[in-house]
């Protein structure tokens, strides 16, 4: 215990407290991004219906419940830490850590789609230099271009086969969900990233013994972090992927 | 570790918490993934606006269950529960007061920019006329956005703000 | 004695030049450079944080003074049109993240928050530390985006131009993203500190006014900071990708910048004048040696004016391109912020009534702050009232409004809490006579500066105007000649509360004759702020209840104190 409390307890709720508050910041960090969200959203509601074909649910859906699985875990290694089983919440917590990796790992592949289709934010949205036509010896997408200018620094318009195989036709406004897009998911998955950082670091206090029944706390608080990690995600998903008009 | 010194606390001064189960948190987890399922069906099926309404919705319960359980908030002191929910009560301010300048003006027609009254649909004042260009004429129209500060035909509604 | 109530359990767990005696004075408990630097200290951690805080004070002071002097007179004086703009820029953007943020909760509530509830410390005195290093590194940044070109576009960072300006922009908005955090995590810090480390006997109801606006000031950093971190990440990737979200060429909106931004920094605004009026109200109960007229008012409308400061930024951009629903709308919000700060002023006021005022040094800051604030308070309605607001938007009158909030408001009362804590802090005593010689200098300056700047204001002088017209040229004169004397009375001050420090008398336990829980203790204050652990038996403004000996020595911690624990 810290020289300044008086009791194990004392510090406990302290150290609670403060990762709620912490808490509450980062949701409030995410909702400057939340409201860009629903303001053009409101604003644009067909861009946004159309432009969200090209998110593949499926990917999409098990991402999120291998999200949801590693909170379980972490959830998990709370418990075992609370009760003293050192090795389970190792296991546990390896399970949350290997988890966000398989995460990041499909959304890598989900991003580099977008790069291929040319679906990117602002500027870079329909621009020929990252897109390619051809995927795997299927065409799947065309940046359309009026003039020969390929220094043109404005979005263009593409064209494009969506996920559920229709070929799409999408007006340079549509960047703006993109935009709306790599940035919400973007600062999530820079929070998965700090997320497993801290996840290893408890990991190897668990490993030297640090925690007990008496006291887990940072065990406790780094899965309140994983946790935040996944609530974010649990609004992400249905509102970036599956809201809007089905085909 | 331990000291007598606990004032105002009734207990020992030791750290109390509840412990469920793991197989309540399994059957958290379970429910979890039944309304993933039922978001994903859902979304399958067009009920118009209420689309988000209800996707919110079963997003909300599932943030729930992973707050009240996975978090512990159920158990937990009630402070931390009211830290949290004012975080959303001030981002639904944010959001809220936002939107009332950005969704009150003069609306942008998606397609290419220009001003388009809200409750006619037709070309706003001092906006550029909404024109169904091609694709071949996209070059021209895609970086334009209308003029502001026109004065507008209809008092009562807003003139065209669309700023550069 | 006193000491074997002291859990002192948790040595172990500190870098071990941080540890010391905890009944020895706090600046003599350890020795050496490794003693400061690795500190956990609170009381350490705010005096760190108050020098840098002082230096900011001095380096934003000497831009605004060349700002004056380039406005001596029409034309160029000293200094081009681009480095002008540059000037102003830095001395908003030094001014107000650099020093007035930091400056009361950072400082003074690191080092007296925890005293004033009874507690050996923050909760967390590595996030404590780790805080200031944080804003080290961000005033490191800071400097760097200054010597690489500077930045022009004001402190708001208003884009378009910030996105197509070609200076530091990035490295500026670095600076203040990381600054934000170490402004989060102080808010984190001290509400969870009033939470969960106030002694026994401590209510809710007996919390001293000053932590209550700490309190305040907390939540607002809390609510509002992250949301300027997401600003400042938004702008940065609008320049380094052109994502478009505030630029309307793709389909964004540059007045959502203006939104994001004001939903941090009219919040903000409550982060600076809170803390002053936090210090106003331990200065006027103090001093007047009377309980303060509606302690629970005084209060609630801190939080009262957290709460509120969420609701109106959008009256920073009634002629933004707004909607004229959201500036009605806005506007009416406003006046709604006039009400907490009535009800301080009035029950300022109601304390003073009759009481039986010292006129020492702090009173005076006291007394200005009051009757400066209220100048700004009643000058911000004219300017939240919506047609009057765009006649007078982007004039000195703004100008003028900000300065009598912000330096006639937060600054006066950081300098007379300087001057009324500088005893306890130090243990040294400051020369009353020049203190009070600093007070006219600086509160005459402060009028000759500002004054001049209504009357323009009103008549149409635009703000961040390098050149002005003939008519113009007699206010800025008497401004910039304001300018210097105010200058003349902060050197003043910063001379008799350095000249304390090698040239004072030892200072007695409670100078003032306060009853509030911080004169209670050593000055200065032993590592662990009290010997024992204290347990309050009555409110910090209870003098009816107070006894001539606390009145004047404080608590006799070693013969065992009034209300003394025993176990």
């Amino acid at each position: 215990m810290q020289h300044h409390f008086d009791t194990p307890e004392q510090q406990f709720n302290a150290s609670k407290l403060g990762m709620w508050v912490f808490i509450a910041t980062e949701i409030l960090m995410f909702g400057g991004l939340f409201c860009a969200y629903a303001i053009w959203r409101a604003m644009e509601p067909n861009i946004f219906d159309q432009a969200h074909h090209f998110l593949n649910k499926i990917l999409g859906a098990s991402n999120t419940v291998v999200l949801l699985f590693s909170s379980l875990t972490a959830a998990l290694a709370v418990r075992s830490a609370q009760v003293g089983k050192r090795n389970m919440t190792t296991i546990y917590l390896v399970t949350t850590i290997v988890c966000a990796g398989i995460f990041l790992v499909i959304k890598w592949f989900e991003y580099s789609h977008k790069f291929h289709l040319g679906l990117l934010p602002g500027h870079c949205f329909g621009h020929p230099w990252f897109s390619a036509t051809v995927q795997n010896g299927q065409e799947v997408g065309t940046c359309l271009r009026v003039h020969a200018d390929q220094t043109s620094s404005m979005p263009q318009w593409v064209r494009a086969i969506d996920e559920s195989g229709h070929e799409q036709l999408l007006p340079p406004r549509a960047n703006m969900f993109f935009a709306i897009y790599f940035c919400m998911t973007g600062l999530h998955a820079l929070h998965v990233i700090v997320g497993m950082s801290i996840l290893v670091w408890v990991l190897y206090k668990n490993l030297k013994g640090t925690f007990s029944p008496a006291y887990f706390t940072p065990v406790d608080l780094g899965a309140l972090y994983w946790h935040l990690v996944d609530l974010v995600w649990i609004y992400l998903f249905p509102l970036l992927y599956l809201v809007g008009k089905p085909e | 570790m331990s000291d007598a010194h606990a004032h105002g606390h009734a207990d020992d001064g030791a750290v109390h918490v509840h412990i469920a189960s793991s197989r309540f948190y399994w059957g958290i987890f379970g429910a979890l993934v039944l309304l993933t399922i039922a978001t994903v069906k859902v979304s399958y099926y067009d009920f118009g606006s209420m689309n988000t309404v209800i996707a919110l919705l079963i997003a909300t319960m599932k943030g729930s269950l992973v707050a009240a359980f996975f978090m512990h908030l159920r158990h937990d002191k009630l402070f931390n529960t009211i830290a949290f929910l004012a975080a959303f009560l001030f981002l639904a301010i944010f959001i809220l007061l936002t939107y009332d300048d950005l969704g009150q003006r003069a609306r942008v027609e998606p397609d290419y920019g220009s001003v388009v009254d809200r409750e006619t649909g037709l070309a706003a004042p001092g906006g550029a006329p909404a024109t169904s260009a091609t694709v071949d004429e996209v070059e021209e129209e895609a970086p334009h956005a209308a003029g502001s500060a026109a004065p507008s035909a209809h008092p009562a509604e807003k003139p065209a703000e669309k700023k550069e | 004695m006193a000491a074997v109530d002291m859990p002192h359990v948790g040595a172990g767990h500190h870098a071990a030049d941080s540890h010391g005696d905890p009944d020895a004075m706090y600046l003599k408990a350890s020795h050496g450079i490794r003693s400061w630097l690795f500190t956990l200290d609170h009381k350490r951690i705010g005096l760190m944080y108050l020098t840098m805080v002082a230096l900011a004070f001095l380096v934003g002071g000497v831009f605004a003074l060349l700002v004056r002097l380039e406005l001596f007179s029409r034309g160029k004086t000293i200094i081009d049109g681009e480095t002008y703009n540059r000037f102003f820029t830095l001395h908003g953007a030094v001014m107000v993240f650099l020093f007035i943020i930091p400056s009361v909760p950072a400082a003074l509530g690191n080092f007296f928050l925890p005293i004033m509830i009874g507690a050996k410390d923050v909760a967390f005195p590595r996030l404590n530390l780790l805080s200031f290093y944080i804003y080290l590194c961000g005033v490191a940044i800071l400097l760097t985006s200054i010597i690489m070109g500077s930045v022009d576009t004001g402190w708001t960072f208003y884009t378009p131009y910030s996105v197509q300006t070609t200076n530091s922009v990035i490295s500026m908005t670095l600076g203040v993203f990381v600054l934000g955090f170490s402004s989060i995590l102080t808010g984190v810090n001290f509400l969870v500190t009033v939470h969960s480390m106030r002694a026994p006997g401590c209510t809710w109801g007996r919390m001293p006014l000053f932590v209550w606006g700490m309190y305040a000031t907390a939540l607002i950093q809390i609510l509002a900071t992250p949301v300027l971190a997401i600003t400042l990440l938004l702008l940065c990737a609008e320049r380094f990708f052109g994502i478009g979200v505030f630029d309307p060429k793709l389909g964004g909106d540059p007045v959502l910048f203006q939104h994001f931004f004001w939903f941090y920094s009219h919040p903000a605004v409550y982060i600076m004048i809170v803390p002053g009026m936090a210090i106003n109200s331990e200065l006027i109960a103090t001093f007047s040696r009377r309980a303060i007229f509606g302690q629970f008012a005084i209060a609630m409308s801190s939080l009262g004016l957290a709460i509120l400061g969420f609701l109106v930024w959008g009256h920073h951009l009634f002629v933004a391109g707004m909607s004229e629903f959201a500036t009605m709308l806005f506007s009416a919000l406003t006046f709604l912020v006039a009400i907490p700060s009535g009800v301080k002023v009035f029950n300022w006021t109601a304390t003073i009534y009759k009481g039986s005022i010292l006129w020492a040094s702090p009173m005076l800051y006291g007394m200005a702050f009051i009757f400066l604030f209220t100048i700004g308070g009643l000058t911000g309605l004219f300017l939240g009232t919506l047609s009057v607001d765009v006649h007078l938007t982007d004039t000195y009158f703004v100008v003028a409004h900000f300065h009598y909030v912000m330096m006639g408001g937060t600054v006066i009362a950081f300098l007379g809490g300087l001057l009324y804590w500088w005893p306890k802090m130090t243990g040294k005593w400051h020369d009353e006579f020049k203190a009070k010689i600093g007070f006219w200098f600086v509160f005459v300056g402060f009028n000759t500066v500002f004054i001049p700047q209504f009357i323009m204001g009103s008549r149409g002088m635009p703000r961040r105007y390098y050149d002005y017209l003939p008519q113009f040229e007699i206010f800025h004169r008497v401004s910039t000649v304001g300018s210097w004397i105010l200058a003349i009375g902060l050197f003043t001050t910063a001379y008799t509360l350095l000249e304390a420090l090698w040239k004072g008398k030892p200072a007695p336990r409670n100078p003032w004759g306060s009853a509030g829980y911080e004169w209670m203790t050593d000055t200065p204050p032993c590592l662990a702020n009290f010997h024992k652990q204290p347990v309050f038996t009555r409110g910090p403004y209870d003098y009816h209840l107070a006894t001539a000996e606390e009145l004047s020595t404080g608590w006799d911690e070693v013969g065992g104190e009034p209300g003394s624990k025993k176990d």
